[in-house]
């Protein structure tokens, strides 16, 4: 009975120990399927995007999106149209939709020449209006290393063309480079004969130059003697136009105190006298001495100046 | 000393009983010694304060509303204008004239207007001066000189000649040396145009006996200018020597126009018309 009893509990055990562990084991599945399913952006809110490219190359199902480098999205759908171009889903977060205006645009851009193809949504310049959902945004693809090598090719061709020109050129016996060295060697020959005759001039201007410096020295030394000489008589002549000024500043102080007293009586006196002289003519027997002024009568002259003598 | 005495006494009191003269307003009293000092100017030769004077007369006596004040010293001022060779200041001075012109204004004018070369108007002037010089005409002797000199101007040597003597008949009894030296001048002038330089000599002469007993330096040089001219038609050999006069007198008085005619006409005389008067 008790063996009985002992097997019935462990038995138990193992059913609770079972039970634990299928629980926690459902747990954790549980778990990783919500993670999947986060991850994978079931429970996010996105909006759709579309574009038409002319072909699929380096766009798939699934391929990143970005802004600025952030991953955003991705593509939802590659399809097939009846004209033969493609029509590519997108499927961005609701949160960025804030930057992709109306004018925005979507280029397919390699990380470097060679690396993995990424599309980016570039915004256009009008901030003002967002893009509608479910928008049709305009496709550009990045040039890749055949696009590259290809604007390489047509950048060089025509400068490949006028190398060849110019080494053509530079061959030609007469127009090229052999002729105009012959031409540079006989200008070299009439150069130096030039400059042999200059030589021959300037030698000569140098002896006349030479002769007016001479003069000029001689006359230099002569203006040195005379500034010398003035040199010493100058102290001595302001010594005395300052001694004059002094005596001038005096007197003219002097003057300034005596003189307007002195003009002032002057005026007095003239104004005395000319009442005295004027009272005097008024009296008797003066007045009947002194002609009153009366209304002139000149002389008649009928040629002043004698021009009628010569005709002027 | 008694007598001293009463003479004395008497004068005093004839003095004393004497009516005094009423004294003039003092703003005519200035006008009237403006006048008088510019005339006074006017005879001595000093016609830059003689016009000065004039002008101011002219002020004061248009400030007072005396029309003929204002008038008489309008023509002083174009009278001593004319002395100072500035004959277009001349007839501006003598335009407030123009509403009224009397015989005095014509002349003026038409003396200003042959300085100025203008004989056409000056003709006009003198003939409206002519046509209100009535019988007796105290102005007329002037008139007939500028007639002459009018004439003279025009080429006209014969009616030059007749106004002139005309002037100088007028003048014979009279004593204005001034426009008698004026008319023998004429004379001699025309005479010379009127080629009778021999006529003309004694002429000339006779202006500049007058015109040095008044002391005119520039009448005198012209006299002498004149009398060279007279030589040189003549064949004098004295004629460098009237030049020479002529040009000493016009340094002499600081007369630059004269001095610079004189030496040219020096320059142009030939070497052997210079023998002594």
């Amino acid at each position: 009975m008790s063996l009985l009893t002992q097997h019935d509990s462990d038995a138990a055990a193992l059913r609770r120990g079972t039970r634990r562990f299928l629980f926690f084991a459902l747990l954790v599945t549980v778990a990783l399927v919500a993670a999947i399913v986060v991850r994978q952006g079931l429970f996010r809110q996105t909006t759709s995007y579309s574009f038409v490219a002319n072909s699929a190359q380096d766009i798939a199902k699934g391929q990143a999106v970005r802004i600025a480098g952030f991953r955003v999205g991705a593509v939802s759908e590659v399809s097939l149209k009846d004209d033969g171009q493609v029509a590519v889903t997108m499927e961005i977060d609701a949160d960025h939709m804030r930057f992709i205006t109306h004018d925005a645009r979507v280029e397919l851009r390699k990380e470097g020449l060679v690396g993995s193809a990424t599309l980016e949504i570039v915004p256009g310049p009008d901030k003002t209006r967002l893009a509608a959902a479910q928008a049709r945004l305009t496709f550009s693809r990045a040039d890749g290393l055949a696009a590259l090598a290809n604007q390489v090719r047509d950048e060089f061709i025509p400068i490949l063309k006028d190398i060849k020109l110019i080494t053509g050129a530079l061959a030609d016996p007469d127009k090229g480079l052999p002729g105009t060295l012959a031409r540079i060697r006989e200008s070299s020959a009439a150069l130096n004969i030039l400059l042999a005759n200059g030589n021959r001039q300037v030698e000569g201007i140098g002896g006349k130059a030479i002769r007016v410096l001479g003069k000029a020295e001689d006359d230099l030394g002569h203006l040195g003697q005379t500034l010398e000489a003035a040199n010493k008589r100058l102290p001595g002549m302001l010594d005395r136009t300052q001694q004059m000024l002094d005596h001038v500043e005096k007197i003219t102080a002097e003057a300034e105190i005596s003189v307007p007293p002195v003009l002032r009586d002057g005026s007095a006196v003239a104004a005395d006298v000319r009442e005295i002289v004027s009272g005097a003519k008024q009296t008797w027997p003066i007045r009947n001495m002194v002609d009153a002024p009366a209304p002139a009568t000149l002389k008649a002259d009928s040629d002043p100046r004698g021009e009628a003598g010569r005709a002027r | 000393m008694r007598a001293k005495s009463i003479v004395l006494t008497v004068l005093i009191l004839a003095g004393c009983g004497s009516t005094p003269k009423p004294a003039d307003p003092p703003r005519l009293k200035a006008a009237l010694e403006a006048e008088s000092d510019g005339a006074k100017r006017y005879e001595r030769g000093d016609y830059i304060v003689a016009t000065r004077r004039f002008e101011e007369a002219v002020r004061i006596y248009a400030s007072i509303d005396d029309a003929t004040g204002t008038s008489r010293n309008r023509l002083h001022l174009a009278r001593t204008e004319l002395a100072r060779g500035q004959a277009e200041a001349a007839l501006l001075a003598l335009a407030g004239n123009a509403g009224d012109p009397t015989v005095d204004t014509l002349m003026l004018t038409a003396q200003a207007q042959l300085a100025l070369d203008r004989l056409d108007a000056a003709q006009r002037s003198l003939a409206a001066a002519a046509g209100q010089c009535a019988t007796p005409c105290p102005q007329l002797a002037s008139l007939n000189l500028l007639r002459a000199r009018a004439a003279l101007a025009g080429g006209q040597a014969p009616e030059a000649l007749a106004h002139a003597e005309a002037a100088l008949k007028l003048l014979r009894d009279g004593n204005e040396a001034n426009e008698t030296a004026n008319a023998w001048r004429l004379i001699a002038s025309a005479r010379l145009a009127a080629s009778d330089a021999a006529g003309a000599l004694p002429a000339a002469g006779a202006a500049l006996d007058i015109d040095r007993r008044l002391a005119l330096p520039e009448k005198i040089a012209r006299d002498w200018l004149l009398i060279g001219d007279i030589r040189r038609k003549v064949g004098d050999g004295a004629t460098a020597v009237a030049y020479r006069r002529a040009l000493d007198v016009a340094n002499a008085a600081g007369l630059a126009e004269i001095a610079r005619a004189a030496a040219l006409s020096l320059g142009a005389t030939a070497p052997g018309q210079t023998a002594p008067r």
